[in-house]
């Protein structure tokens, strides 16, 4: 442990412990992370993808994925650099809206994106009204610093596995690892029992 | 250009405040007392920690300001939504202790020996590390020619204001220019630099200068961009860049 | 605020790389196994805010140096890195 600085207490806000999970501090802001440039993929060029069954992939267009039922909803969201912000609204497509009709034996998939960043989660994650692909925050379209045109919103999980300028989905018979699960993190993430690092 | 030398695997150092100076209104110098500091060369960098009582701990990353050879100082921009420059800015006073890391980097350095003209570059707090080099060459009485260029968003902005105004003279320097406001009377540039700017401050193509540009992301691309656009190698040109947070 | 300055340079990492390796790696060229292109890692793309520290090659954007910090482990994977030298 270092010196201790006087007077110095960092940015950190406590919340209430019910909604804050174990090591993590509130805050106000957004903060934006990235591991790389943000893509900027012109909407007329934008699909969204289900693939890796045994039928053809099933695609949307930009205008056919917003005319698909949507909600707004507000969930707190938790990133493993330790914030979390509370209350925070979105709107976009169940993905059990995208896996109505689509006929396979997956337990898991893996978000392919823009820019190349991939995560994986167990399917029982991403269905039962547990995840979103979000085109909307806050009352306005997604800012592509935050990953719009849209992002895949999962937050019972750590915010990294809601990645950012997601493209598809690919379902798996088996976990495969993405971008940061190679290199360290959790392969699932549950904030709540601080899966953050392998072996957690 | 001479190499720093690979010193080994660096380790946190006790420092303490030995006395704060106010440059401009957010801009802060602290002198430190770190006992067993190494001596640094102009350019490089130290990395703060700063712990709390419950042990939360943040770091960042601060160019060093003072020339090799003198009193060990920092200066600090506060960033409104920082987390450990308001602490630097607006909390630590004399006696005051963290802890650093450094000197660190082995690029973005520049020696008084080497004869070559030198453009450094700085935009806002960028100004810090090229700062070092100035003070560096005076001690010294380096013989390189040596023009800044130094672009801030106003005069209450510019840091270092009176020994900018007091070191030209014996092949120093330095061009500024203020982007947002401009008092009366202003000789200095008026706007964001660009291509046009720079070709009239730059060293000529055939001197084959030696640059330094350190900044914001953007700036530093923009000038190094025009730079090469004027037909400078991008060798010759050494580029910082620092992050929006602090 | 800009997202451009979320983009660094390999100077940004400097007191990391030293902490890493035992030495000062700023000015260590490497090679992108991507592309090819030779670079020191000065020069070189690096995102920090992130979960991770992620360093790309200027040129093809690939990811050459990936960092990851745990509370008991380290992991650095240097898969697009083709090259580096020291000295």
């Amino acid at each position: 442990m270092g010196i201790i600085s006087r007077g110095f207490r960092g940015r950190r806000q406590d919340g209430p412990p019910d909604r804050v999970p174990p090591g993590q501090y509130l805050t106000d802001d957004f903060p934006v992370l990235s591991a790389g440039p943000t893509p900027h993929t012109p909407l007329e060029e934008w699909t969204f993808s289900i693939q890796g069954f045994d039928s053809a992939p099933v695609s949307w267009t930009w205008q056919e994925f917003r005319a698909l039922p949507s909600e707004t909803i507000t969930k707190d969201i938790h990133c493993v650099t330790k914030w979390s912000k509370l209350d925070t609204s979105w709107e976009g497509v169940s993905i059990d809206t995208l896996l109505e009709g689509v006929e396979h034996e997956a337990e898991y998939v893996v978000a392919f994106c823009d820019g190349g960043y991939t995560t994986n989660l167990p399917l029982e994650d991403v269905t039962d009204g547990k995840a979103w692909v979000a085109y909307g925050y806050d009352g306005e379209p997604l800012e592509p610093e935050h990953g719009g045109p849209a992002r895949l919103l999962v937050p019972h999980l750590y915010f990294w596995k809601s990645a950012k300028w997601v493209r598809g989905l690919s379902l798996r018979e088996e976990d495969e690892p993405g971008f940061w699960e190679q290199n360290g993190y959790h392969l699932r993430g549950d904030p709540w029992l601080e899966q953050r690092y392998w072996g957690d | 250009m001479a190499r720093a030398a690979v010193l080994g695997r660096l380790a946190w150092l006790a420092a303490e405040v030995a006395g704060a100076k106010w440059e401009t209104p957010r801009v802060r110098t602290l002198e430190l007392n770190v006992p067993g500091w190494a001596d640094h060369l102009a350019g490089q960098h130290l990395d703060v920690r700063l712990t709390a009582e419950d042990g939360y701990q943040a770091q960042r990353s601060y160019s060093i300001a003072s020339a090799p050879g003198t009193t060990l100082a920092l200066t600090v921009e506060r960033l409104d939504d920082g987390e450990v420059s308001p602490y630097l800015v607006d909390e630590a006073r004399e006696g005051d202790g963290f802890e650093v890391r450094g000197p660190i980097g082995g690029y973005f350095v520049w020696e008084p020996g080497d004869p070559t003209p030198v453009l450094p570059v700085g935009g806002g707090s960028g100004v810090v590390p090229l700062m070092a080099m100035a003070r560096s060459r005076a001690r010294v009485g380096g013989t390189a020619p040596m023009r800044l260029l130094y672009s801030s968003r106003s005069l209450e902005d510019v840091i270092y204001r009176d020994e900018l105004e007091a070191l030209p003279g014996d092949g120093f320097e330095v061009v500024q220019t203020l982007t947002r406001e401009q008092p009366a009377g202003w000789s200095g540039y008026s706007r964001r630099i660009d291509p046009e700017l720079l070709a009239e401050v730059a060293w000529p193509v055939a001197d084959e200068p030696k640059v330094f540009v350190c900044g914001s992301t953007r700036f530093v691309d923009a000038a190094a961009d025009g730079l090469v656009g004027l037909g400078y190698d991008p060798r010759w040109i050494r580029t910082e860049r620092f992050g929006a947070t602090g | 605020m800009e997202t451009s300055d979320l983009r660094l340079d390999g100077n940004a990492i400097g007191g990391l790389l030293n902490e890493l390796f035992g030495a000062e790696l700023t000015a260590a060229p490497c090679v992108c196994g991507g592309c090819g292109a030779r670079e020191e890692i000065a020069r070189l793309d690096v995102y920090v805010h992130a979960p991770g520290v992620v360093v790309r090659c200027r040129h093809c954007e690939d990811v050459m140096i990936q960092i990851v910090r745990g509370p008991r482990r380290t992991w650095i994977d240097l898969t697009g890195t083709a090259r580096l030298e020291l000295g």
